[in-house]
């Protein structure tokens, strides 16, 4: 049962997904089209639910697939409605022709991934590669650390979306963080309207003047419009850090594009996105207690990636560990090339190690996250390769 | 490539242009048709029962007609192939309904009912068949009236050649008129055919047998000359006692019905044969109130009566007995005749491989009757034409119709073919086109092949006078075969067989037997045409079609590919359900 918050809002204990479905209903999203996956199901089913009872406003499409519900939502979202769609893993996947397309097409649909490995082998498991092979389909992507964050994201990101035109992901980890139930502070009605205007897109549908979409264009034209678009997703680091405060004026919560913890006098920085952050948060603590110099950097905003803010938080840091729930077969942890590249810049840019921990949804305990932390702070030789972490 | 995508225009609306390109023009600018390499064609091809129907009619074409409603098309449409409708729908043998490709899915079409159906609903507003060309100099005559000589004067007559019909009966029609009974064929049906037939400028002389009123060298100041003088002669039975008086001959009794005299022919009646006349002089004789039995020497299976006049036969109380030969017929004193058979079995084949039935050594029966009707099949009388002309009883002609004396044709029951009515009609319409040919100075095997409905020796006046004026004629249409179409398209449903006039009712006088369809069951039965190889208008590749470059019109019956657009994927070949449309390649 929920009870009452000393504040405007109230508190409920719910699982990531129904945190979701929460947001989007108090985003009043009118159109919704989807097709069920675990472990995203949930959220599908709830909104299916509030829309047979009437609480959910709008319309639930229920799509023969995920490229379908995509390929509905570009079209009611360029109708000038706000969207939402909800997938995982090999639905999405299936949706990544529609993804450039929503992009493309400037329409600013708002989907939550819940993040779950890509087969084969089966599995139903926490793992980022899903969403992170879509990162050069120009979708924004957030990776949340809890279902608080989830819900918070959805608002948002609707927020960012229709300011620049551009699709945004939320991604949240399946089970971590799709099915743990935790506290949730749901927003009130009046403070999601306060915050979040009624949508307008200068370049919808209009009846009177019926045009046509995705022409054929010259290569020239074609050059414009993703060199425009670059400018869009450039912006999103300036437009998601602003919004971000102003959400925490409203709701009193915030969480920045990127999150350093305790980085000032750190020796070795671990970095992490997503579910991983919240156990790292105590290794952290507990190795501070014991002298050890160890810092956290979260990254929430990955596309467009938050270049500077990294570069600016991590100035003077010798050496990193990022730590990566996903692996790009041939490289490394994606989270660490991403980095690596932002700091290349960097005069005199610190050692940067990758530890591929938790693929597949396998566990990352504070065991693991502490062997990392030691172990960095022993090496003192770049290492190119992705370290493995396994069960002894 | 990028030389060709530079041209491509966009209409782009600047006020948007700041987020994504809309188009406000048409994308008809982009000509996809030029990345193609194959193109639609709607080839109409000839369905297996058009094949199958001796008269070439156009039946899936008039069968879309009549199921839109548009009835008098469906008539025009079947008399530029066939001038009877009204006959043909009630007496024809329709192998058409055999060949049907709809057997094999589930049931045949009603073919032979609609077309019957065609002509009633019509009845009352038979359209005009107009000459086809300017008035000819040149003269044709046409000996004999019946379906070859009726029909050769009618595409004569289209053709604009000046057409004399000499007939040697009063009326015209032929076996139509005086052979088949007016329970199978009212004479008010045939009167409005002939009449429609006789609009041409044709010059009718009844009462004019040539060898008589005229001799057969007077036919030389004509051009070109068709005979169709038919089979009158009722052949004998080489027996003794065939000749008495009491004894009929069956074209003589459907003659003296057909002419309307009340006959009398006795309670107990026996009718000697298995073919079409012996059926109708049966069925006949019930309706003169006799008791009727038909003997005949082989089994049922070898009949060579239509199956369906066998069945309404049976139906009407019109007893059998098979494998009897008669041998000798006599006069008893009560006045009864007395016929003795033979009684024969069946063993080997004859050389035409029909069932050889052969005498049973010693094994006779005889039978005692009021009234014997002998209908063992019709000879040609041939006593007023030179020998030169005649072979084996028979008019000679080759496959073109043509005399031994080029200036002569023949056909119809005198000459070697089948004979039913709808042969006949199909060999008057050869006998028009090869005396158009030979009047025009072309050769007819050439011709002929280029014309042919299939490959069953049809030919399609259509296709004939597509070329006619030019001279010059296209390569014959394929005939659709079953797995040619798309049957995932059609539903199955079951015939409707047409309404019949109860017994009672039916052997109390000559009232027409069959009844005809009602709107409704016409409906349906058109409705079930597969339609193979004719376009109907279902707007299967119109749908189908991802450019919508296809653009049908039903009413004017058109089609228009719009080949700029046309990337040739050929869905609309695959989604057609009667392999209409081709793909093609083009250079």
């Amino acid at each position: 049962m929920p009870c009452i918050n000393e504040g405007m809002s109230m508190k409920d204990f719910m699982t990531g997904n129904h945190a979701v479905a929460n947001a989007v209903k108090l985003c009043r999203t009118p159109f919704v089209a989807a097709y069920p996956i675990t472990p995203q199901t949930a959220i599908y089913e709830r909104l299916s639910e509030w829309e047979a009872s009437g609480l959910l406003k709008g319309i639930m499409m229920r799509t023969e697939s995920e490229h379908s519900a995509m390929a509905a939502c570009i079209a009611a979202s360029l109708t000038g409605v706000r969207t939402f769609t909800a997938t995982s893993s090999q639905g999405l996947a299936l949706m990544h022709e529609m993804l450039h397309f929503a992009a493309g097409c400037r329409a600013p649909v708002v989907m939550a991934n819940v993040n779950r490995l890509l087969a084969a082998p089966w599995g139903f498991w926490a793992d980022q590669l899903d969403s992170l092979s879509q990162r050069d389909t120009g979708w924004i992507q957030f990776y949340c650390e809890n279902g608080q964050e989830a819900l918070d994201a959805v608002i948002q990101a609707y927020r960012i979306a229709e300011q620049v035109y551009l699709p945004v992901m939320i991604s949240l980890e399946a089970f971590f963080v799709s099915h743990f139930m935790e506290v949730v502070d749901l927003p009130e009605q009046e403070q999601v309207d306060r915050f979040l205007p009624p949508m307008d897109l200068p370049h919808k549908f209009d009846i009177e003047k019926p045009g046509f979409l995705v022409p054929v264009v010259s290569s020239e034209l074609y050059r414009k419009y993703k060199h425009m678009a670059q400018g869009s997703m450039d912006s999103v680091k300036k437009v998601a850090a602003k919004v971000d405060q102003e959400f925490k004026k409203e709701f009193g919560r915030g969480y920045g594009i990127v999150e350093p913890i305790m980085i000032e006098d750190a020796e070795v920085v671990l970095v992490t996105a997503g579910s991983i952050t919240s156990t790292a948060r105590m290794v952290i603590r507990d190795l501070r207690e014991k002298g050890r110099k160890i810092g956290l950097l979260k990254i929430r905003l990955f596309r467009p990636f938050p270049v500077e803010a990294v570069r600016d938080v991590l100035k003077g840091k010798t050496k990193i560990a990022v730590i990566d729930r996903n692996i790009s077969l041939g490289s490394g942890g994606i989270f660490c090339q991403e980095l690596r590249a932002a700091l290349i810049h960097s005069p005199d840019h610190p050692l940067t190690y990758s530890y591929i921990a938790g693929v597949g949804g396998t566990d990352v305990t504070p065991e693991v996250i502490q062997k990392i932390a030691l172990e960095v702070m022993n090496r003192s030789e770049p290492f190119d390769k992705p370290i493995w972490v396994m069960e002894e | 490539m990028s030389r060709r995508i530079g041209r491509l225009k966009t209409n782009s609306d600047h006020s948007s242009e700041f987020v994504i390109p809309i188009s406000y023009g048409s994308t008809e600018v982009i000509e996809t048709g030029k990345w193609g390499f194959q193109k639609p064609q709607a080839f109409f091809q000839t369905a297996p029962c058009q094949e199958a129907c001796p008269a070439g009619n156009p039946i899936p074409q008039f069968l879309y007609l009549a199921g839109e409603g548009r009835y008098e098309e469906a008539l025009e449409v079947i008399l530029k192939e066939n001038p009877f409708p009204g006959v043909c729908g009630r007496v024809c043998f329709h192998p058409c309904e055999k060949d049907c490709n709809r057997v094999q899915y589930d049931e045949a079409v009603s073919v032979n009912a609609m077309e019957r159906n065609v002509f009633d609903v019509t009845f009352n507003h038979p359209p005009n068949m107009p000459p086809l060309s300017d008035a000819d100099s040149k003269r044709v005559a046409v000996v004999g009236s019946g379906p070859a000589g009726l029909s050769a004067a009618y595409f004569l007559g289209r053709f604009g050649y000046r057409v004399t019909l000499f007939e040697a009966r009063k009326e015209l029609g032929g076996v139509m008129r005086w052979g088949i009974p007016e329970y199978r064929l009212s004479k008010s049906i045939l009167r409005k055919e002939i009449k429609r037939i006789l609009q041409l400028s044709i010059d009718v002389k009844t009462g004019v047998r040539v060898g008589k009123e005229i001799s057969f060298e007077e036919l030389d100041r004509f051009d070109a000359v068709f005979l169709s003088p038919g089979a009158g002669l009722s052949l004998s039975l080489g027996i003794e006692g065939e000749d008495l008086k009491k004894v009929w001959r069956g074209g003589d009794f459907l003659d003296r019905i057909n002419s309307g005299d009340k006959l009398r022919i006795g309670k107990e009646v026996m009718v000697i044969g298995g073919g079409n006349t012996a059926m109708d002089v049966a069925r006949s004789a019930l309706r003169l109130g006799s008791r009727v039995t038909v003997a005949y020497r082989r089994t049922r299976a070898e009949m060579p009566a239509i199956q369906d006049e066998i069945h309404e036969a049976e139906q009407e109380g019109v007893r059998f007995e098979f494998l009897l030969q008669p041998v000798k017929i006599s006069l008893l004193k009560n006045k009864k005749i007395s016929v003795k058979f033979q009684r024969m079995r069946i063993r080997g084949r004859d050389q035409s491989n029909r069932p050889k039935a052969i005498p049973i050594q010693g094994a006779y029966v005889t039978r005692e009757v009021d009234g014997l009707i002998k209908a063992v099949g019709e000879g040609v009388d041939l006593s007023w034409i030179p020998g030169t002309l005649c072979k084996n009883s028979l008019i000679h002609v080759n496959s073109s119709l043509t005399t031994p004396h080029p200036k002569f044709f023949a056909g119809g029951d005198a000459v070697d073919q089948p004979r039913t009515i709808v042969t006949a009609i199909g060999a008057g319409k050869r006998a028009a086109i090869a005396i158009d040919l030979y009047l025009r100075g072309h050769n007819h095997d050439d011709v002929f092949s280029k014309i042919r409905v299939g490959n069953k020796g049809v030919l399609s006046m259509e296709s004939y006078l597509s070329g006619r004026s030019g001279g010059n004629w296209s390569e014959p249409k394929e005939v659709v075969s079953y797995p040619q179409l798309n049957t995932l398209y059609f539903e199955h449903s079951q015939r409707v067989e047409m309404s019949k006039l109860g017994k009672q009712k039916a052997l109390k006088d000559f009232s027409e037997v069959n009844l005809g369809f009602n709107s409704k069951e016409a409906r349906i039965s058109a409705l079930r045409c597969f339609s193979c190889g004719t376009c109907n208008y279902c707007y299967n590749c119109y749908f189908f079609c991802p450019e919508g470059a296809i653009s049908l019109d039903a009413f004017h019956q058109t089609k228009y590919v719009d080949l700029d657009h046309c990337k040739g994927c050929g869905t609309c070949a695959k989604s057609c359900p009667r392999n209409v449309v081709e793909m093609k390649d083009v250079g």
